[in-house]
């Protein structure tokens, strides 16, 4: 998985690639509650790019709900662009009742 | 060893209710379609091959309960929810045709739906019948006799007439019931409570109801891969879904079907039977929280050998 973080549109974006499961979960948690920081300090929300994901288990979903508990109040969490796959796991997970999810990343 | 399920709901035994029988009707009569049977035997195979099992049968609302046929001689049995009532009759049938008047029992906790069966448990008045009741706590036997104080329940526990033997065992050691090996593991719940791993002949069950995996205790969840590896059936309490489990249900003390999927998968496990069933679930829901679940396991699975995903109904047996 690798994992980048860039600022556009007055929001940090963090766009995971590949996959997230029990050999790179660590690394995708490490790197998005660094991004809720960077967003915190920078009083900015957080887009989570999932377009070039394909998929996440539970590991990812954990570190979803880390960051989430990392973020608080004070960024507000968007999943973007989940492919068809994420899209169905977030569902099932029931995930898309706890992260506000949309179609695309946008501008 | 063949596994029976008394019980499978969590928390509260439920009873259908007229509307739901009425549902089931009215959705066999649409399927059927104008179709003529010749008789009951053919009306019956057609709703077999034609419906879902939501309309042609039931999950069953009564609380944990579940038989593991496989000892020398015993019953074993763990949790004596409402289900263990139906379990009671049946072995009395069983003694009657000769079976021995042993019943090992295996308490993941001690919580009211896990003992709300033994009050009537027929064989608990049988004076012929041993019952050895195997857990973790050290309070099990205060909790079977606190129910049958007077304030809760007429018959006290004294007027019983088996001979009772209550056995504690530590996590991690391995105790030999009857030729099968059985092994504890102490889980995250209220108070405490305990999974089973049962073994023999090379094949392994795991009873593993009533455990709540921290999202952020990665040791813990190390702890269960080792304890669930190359099972060939896990029975997982899958009652919330992973969403509620880390929100609004935190802390609660259960799982959910996502997590059990995922320890299942790392433990190479053979098959998964999603058990511990919400009560506030219509059998529709309960069919469609196993879709998903069957779902989710093609959708993760990767380059592993599939895992099967069965969901556990009163009557369900699996033959391991
Ligand atoms: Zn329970
Ligand atoms: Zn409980």
């Amino acid at each position: 998985m690798d994992w980048q973080v860039r600022k556009d549109g007055g929001r940090l974006i963090g766009q995971p690639r590949g996959r997230v499961d029990e050999t790179t979960w660590e690394k995708f948690s490490n790197d998005l509650i660094a991004a809720v920081r960077e967003a915190a300090a920078a009083g900015l929300p957080l887009t989570v790019d999932l377009t070039g994901l394909d998929y996440m288990s539970s590991r990812g979903l954990r570190a979803l709900t880390m960051a989430k508990r990392e973020a608080g109040d004070a960024v507000a969490i968007t999943l973007a662009g989940p492919n068809e796959r994420m899209r169905e796991i977030l569902a099932i997970s029931r995930y898309d009742k706890l992260f506000e999810i949309v179609d695309d990343v946008g501008l | 060893m063949l596994v029976r399920f008394w019980g499978t709901r969590g928390s509260l035994p439920v009873a259908q209710r007229a509307e739901a029988i009425r549902a089931k009707v009215v959705r066999a009569l649409v399927a059927a379609d104008g179709r003529r049977f010749a008789s009951e035997d053919e009306a019956a195979a057609f709703a077999q091959e034609n419906l879902d099992f939501a309309t042609y049968g039931a999950f069953g609302g009564a609380t944990s309960c579940v038989e593991v046929e496989g000892a020398d001689e015993a019953f074993m049995i763990c949790d004596m929810g409402s289900g263990l009532r139906e379990f009671g009759i049946d072995a009395m049938r069983r003694c009657a045709g000769g079976h021995a008047r042993t019943y090992h029992f295996f308490m993941s906790h001690m919580h009211w739906d896990h003992i709300m069966g033994f009050p009537f448990f027929a064989p608990a008045f049988d004076a012929n019948a041993t019952i050895v009741v195997h857990s973790g706590h050290a309070d099990a036997e205060e909790a079977l006799r606190r129910q049958q104080e007077e304030i809760s329940f007429p018959v006290p526990f004294d007027w019983l007439r088996a001979t009772f033997e209550f056995v504690q065992h530590k996590p991690g050691e391995v105790v030999e019931v009857d030729g099968v090996e059985v092994t504890l593991v102490v889980q995250h719940h209220s108070h405490d409570s305990y999974g089973y791993r049962f073994a023999r002949h090379g094949r392994s069950v795991i009873y593993s109801t009533d455990s709540e995996h921290k999202l952020d205790n990665m040791d813990s969840e190390a702890a269960f891969e080792s304890f669930f590896k190359d099972a060939d059936l896990v029975i997982c309490d899958t009652m919330y879904s992973l969403g509620d489990s880390v929100s609004l249900k935190q802390d609660w003390g259960h799982s959910s079907n996502i997590v059990a999927v995922d320890l299942c998968h790392a433990a190479h496990a053979k098959k998964l039977a999603l058990f511990h069933h919400e009560p506030t679930y219509s059998d529709e829901d309960i069919a469609r929280m196993h879709a998903e679940t069957v779902r989710y396991e093609e959708l993760v699975r990767a380059e592993r050998p599939a895992l099967e995903v069965i969901c556990a109904y009163d009557g369900l047996e699996v033959t391991v």
